[in-house]
């Protein structure tokens, strides 16, 4: 029953087809609906995977044509703040300010939140520092499954710039009474001293940058994101930090700024269009506040600031289970006004191209790596369930 | 003849008509008719374009639109666009009180209606989320606790509140705190077993004075006297003590007699397990006081595994608010997952689902998820409609769509199940008592409340240095 498909599916292949030329399909996935998150949606639709890539996308395709067949699929999902770090053994405890260091350096793939986190149909995860420190670190962009090895894993490293605004840099550090006690007598103590802590670090950058004699442990980095060769994802909650980070970003001119776990962004909505700064929402809360900085997350956020233009992600900081898992959270933005294809965007394509990997995953397209979520229902529907997740082309998850 | 005077006699009617004002809306109206889209009955087929009859608080008349007569008198709500379901009941939750436990292990004398605070915000999510009937019982930490009551979402006293007064008990079986699981089963044991052998002494005792009293007529040459005072023959499945029909019930210690309605099986029980191995002790505790017939597990997400015990016993069941169950192999750490309710449906188990409360752990969502694991949508929604109102007892009350039974119908934006839709407006017994349009804590939480200044442009004030100032 392959044969006539892969007929079909030729010239597909000869002309799209970009990087697989030699990979013979080695899998094919059907769906009564593939949803592609490329602007494409295909009522009935199959998708052929070779040598761990999508080899072609193409209409039609009935169950048991020699293929796994499901109710509907999309790209496996993207997390930009998927929280699984070692705590504190993931950030510097001794600085505030240290740019240069690389979270996947103390990232555990034998956590099995990796493996909670791909059943729920996350493929790709950005991973970055504990946000503990004003500026954590690099994150990278790793798969959540295959080998237990970072380098087969890695789709970007060090993609992004990773700091924290609002009370959670300061937790844990003390005043100096006399003589300092410990490497925690030190700011920042207070939001404002958090936000005197970036300023600083962008502008000895500013004069590293210039004058070599001036440079410092991880200048380099921070001097990335300055001139836009990576953008600055920062965590502020509260309406204050949010302004702050975007305070800051106007007046050094950075040019992508990503802001994490910004519950109140509904309640600046203009100052964040003027600013292109891109947003990343927390999960919905049932009560209103949300874990970080009790910030106030309104279900139609994600609704009201993708209206405005603005990129929204969602995440779901690690939670994996049934009501809460990242599938729920477009489910529920959804609750709150989405489209299905504004929250389809929100967990693939729109984080992808945040964390600069939108040229591997993110979208159902011929030439991408072929991660893909298999449902037993219409997406996202509180009646549906994620019931095999394929990864590299291979189905890793099969419920 | 007393003189009013005019001005206390306007008072007077003004107050009264601010305070049956305030009410109106919520007192019972006469008749009222429903319009859907669709009715969910949970009693056969849906209705497309359908009508409910209301009058007195109870479903009078169910069907297409242009096949049931409608009342000409009649307010009516809703229309095509609405979707109409049975109200969710809640089958046991200890929310809405104001502590869930005493820190006594016995205390059958207590009751939730001295605790139920009718302003707490769960009630108010409840109607959110479309809960219409709520049985609050205590809390797991106890041995054997108070009286419970089935309550609904509206009122402004616990009596307002109150479907069915003094109904049921919580029993725990799993340890409470600062117990171990021996000493839990002991006390519990012990509870009965004191108890027992107070109603033998009592028994006992009033077998001598019949005794005595009966000599003593003799040989007064009297007739006996009928002892009007004393009780009736004790019933029960456990155990029963014989001569009780000697004894006056209010002999009995009134901090133990509650136990009484237990043994004679007059009371629900609603017994606690918190691990699969506690369910054998509490299924044999049960059958050895009387409690079995009226008896109610409820279960804690890990004991599916003792699904087996609880189908033979023949019992009802009430999930824990985790459907799913993981497991994790010490060895391997490979997680197995178990879908909870799909366990006991295929055993047989008559099961209700519990909240956690909120908007997504919810009796709908929990229904959802029930579907999405393969469970099919009418006994998804009966999960959380008419078994829980049979497991209360009040099934020919509660739970369906259906001419007699209490007119509680949720008027939805769309499908019960669906992530998008909500509870437009709820009826309970007849009245509107929620209506989303007026629910502006529910506004505030899907679309925020814009905040004065919220300006895009900060305006930096610069203090000059004032030379006046200076001295």
């Amino acid at each position: 029953m392959l044969l006539p498909i892969l007929l079909a599916l030729t010239p597909v292949l000869t002309t799209d087809s970009a990087a697989p030329e030699a990979a013979p399909v080695k899998l094919l996935f059907s769906a009564d609906a593939v949803y592609t998150a490329a602007g494409d949606f295909l009522e009935g639709g199959t998708i052929a995977v070779a040598g761990g890539k999508i080899a072609a996308v193409v209409p039609g395709g009935e169950s048991g044509e020699g293929g796994l067949h499901v109710a509907a699929i999309t790209p496996g999902f993207v997390e930009l703040s998927p929280r699984i770090h070692a705590g504190d053994l993931s950030v510097e405890e001794s600085n505030e300010v240290s740019p240069g260091e690389r979270a996947v350096d103390s990232i555990d793939l034998f956590d099995k939140r990796w493996q909670r986190l791909l059943q729920s149909g996350v493929t790709t995860a950005l991973v970055g520092p504990a946000n503990e420190d004003c500026i954590g670190g690099l994150a990278s962009v790793i798969k959540t499954g295959g080998e237990m090895r970072l380098d087969a894993r890695l789709v970007k490293d060090e993609s992004v710039l990773m700091g924290t605004f609002g009370t959670q840099a300061s937790r844990g550090n003390h005043a100096v009474y006399g003589r300092p006690t410990d490497f925690f007598s030190r700011r920042p103590t207070t939001r404002m001293a958090t936000e005197w802590v970036q300023r600083k670090a962008l502008y000895d950058t500013l004069a590293a940058m210039g004058d070599e004699s001036r440079q410092f442990a991880g200048w380099d980095a921070l001097a990335s994101v300055l001139e836009g060769k990576r953008p600055y994802m920062v965590q502020a909650s509260a309406t204050q930090d949010i302004r702050t980070a975007i305070y800051l970003k106007e007046e050094f001119g950075l040019p992508a700024l990503i802001i994490d776990a910004a519950a109140e962004a509904w309640k600046e909505p203009d100052l964040v269009v003027r600013s292109g700064a891109a947003i990343v929402l927390p999960p919905f809360p049932s009560q209103g506040r949300t874990a970080i900085d009790n910030g106030f997350l309104a279900w139609n956020t994600g609704k009201q600031l993708v209206d405005l233009g603005v990129p929204v992600a969602l995440s779901s900081h690690g939670a994996a289970g049934a009501a809460d898992n990242l599938g729920m959270q477009a489910g529920y933005a959804m609750r709150g006004g989405m489209t299905l294809d504004e929250a389809l965007l929100a967990v693939t394509l729109t984080p992808a191209r945040l964390a600069g990997v939108a040229d591997r995953v993110g979208s159902i397209e011929v030439g991408k790596d072929a991660d893909l979520v298999l449902w037993s229902g219409t997406p996202f529907a509180a009646t549906s369930r994620v019931i095999g997740v394929v990864l590299d082309g291979e189905l890793v998850i099969n419920e | 003849m007393t003189h009013i005077s005019t001005r206390t006699f306007i008072q007077g009617a003004l107050t009264a008509s601010l305070l049956f004002g305030a009410q109106a809306s919520a007192l019972p109206t006469d008749k009222l008719v429903i319009e859907a889209g669709r009715i969910i009955t949970q009693a056969g087929d849906d209705i497309e374009n359908g009508v409910i009859v209301i009058e007195n608080g109870r479903i009078a008349a169910i069907g297409a639109a242009d096949e049931v007569e409608r009342p000409w008198d009649a307010k009516v709500i809703g229309g095509t666009d609405f979707v109409a379901s049975p109200g969710f009941v809640e089958a046991l939750s200890s929310s809405g009180m104001d502590r869930p436990n005493e820190n006594l292990d016995v205390t059958p004398f207590l009751d939730v209606r001295d605790s139920v605070d009718p302003v707490n915000f769960y009630f108010e999510d409840c109607k959110r989320w479309g809960i219409t009937t709520i049985n609050i019982q205590q809390g797991n930490n106890t041995v054997v606790a108070g009286r419970g009551r089935i309550v609904k979402p509206y009122g402004m006293t616990v009596e307002e509140m109150t479907l069915r007064p003094a109904f049921g008990f919580k029993i725990s079986v799993a340890p409470k705190s600062g117990k171990s699981r021996a000493t839990q089963l002991q006390t519990l044991r012990r509870t009965f077993a004191d108890f027992k052998r107070e109603l033998e002494g009592l028994a006992g005792d009033a077998k001598d004075d019949a005794a005595k009293g009966h000599r003593e007529a003799l040989s007064q040459g009297r007739e006996e006297e009928d002892s009007d005072a004393a009780g009736r023959a004790m019933t029960g499945d456990g155990w029963t003590v014989d001569g009780m029909e000697l004894v006056n019930r209010d002999d009995i210690d009134s901090k133990e007699l509650p136990l009484l309605d237990m043994v004679e099986g007059r009371a629900h029980t609603f017994i606690y397990c918190g691990a699969p191995m506690d369910v054998a002790p509490a299924i044999a505790f049960a059958k050895a006081n009387g409690l079995a017939a009226n008896a109610t597990l409820v279960l804690d997400d890990t004991c599916w595994k003792a699904a087996d015990v609880i189908a033979a016993s023949g019992m009802s069941v009430i999930l824990d608010s985790n459907l799913v169950s993981i497991e994790t192999d010490p060895v391997t750490e490979v997680e197995t997952e178990t879908f909870v309710p799909g366990v006991f449906a295929a055993k047989g188990v008559p099961f209700a689902l519990a909240s956690a409360n909120s908007s997504t752990n919810s009796l709908w969502f929990q229904a959802a998820l029930c579907v999405a694991h393969g469970m099919s949508r009418e006994d998804a929604l009966a999960s959380v409609t008419s078994s829980p109102a049979q497991i209360l007892g009040m099934g020919k009350e509660l739970g369906t769509l259906e001419v007699g039974k209490l007119a509680n119908v949720l008027l939805m934006t769309g499908d019960p199940l669906d992530m998008t839709s909500f509870v437009d407006q709820m009826v309970v017994e007849g009245s509107v008592i929620y209506d989303s349009k007026t629910d502006v804590r529910n506004k505030h939480l899907f679309e925020g409340v814009a905040p004065r200044g919220a300006a895009a442009v900060e305006t930096e004030e610069v203090e000059e240095p004032s030379k006046t100032d200076d001295k």
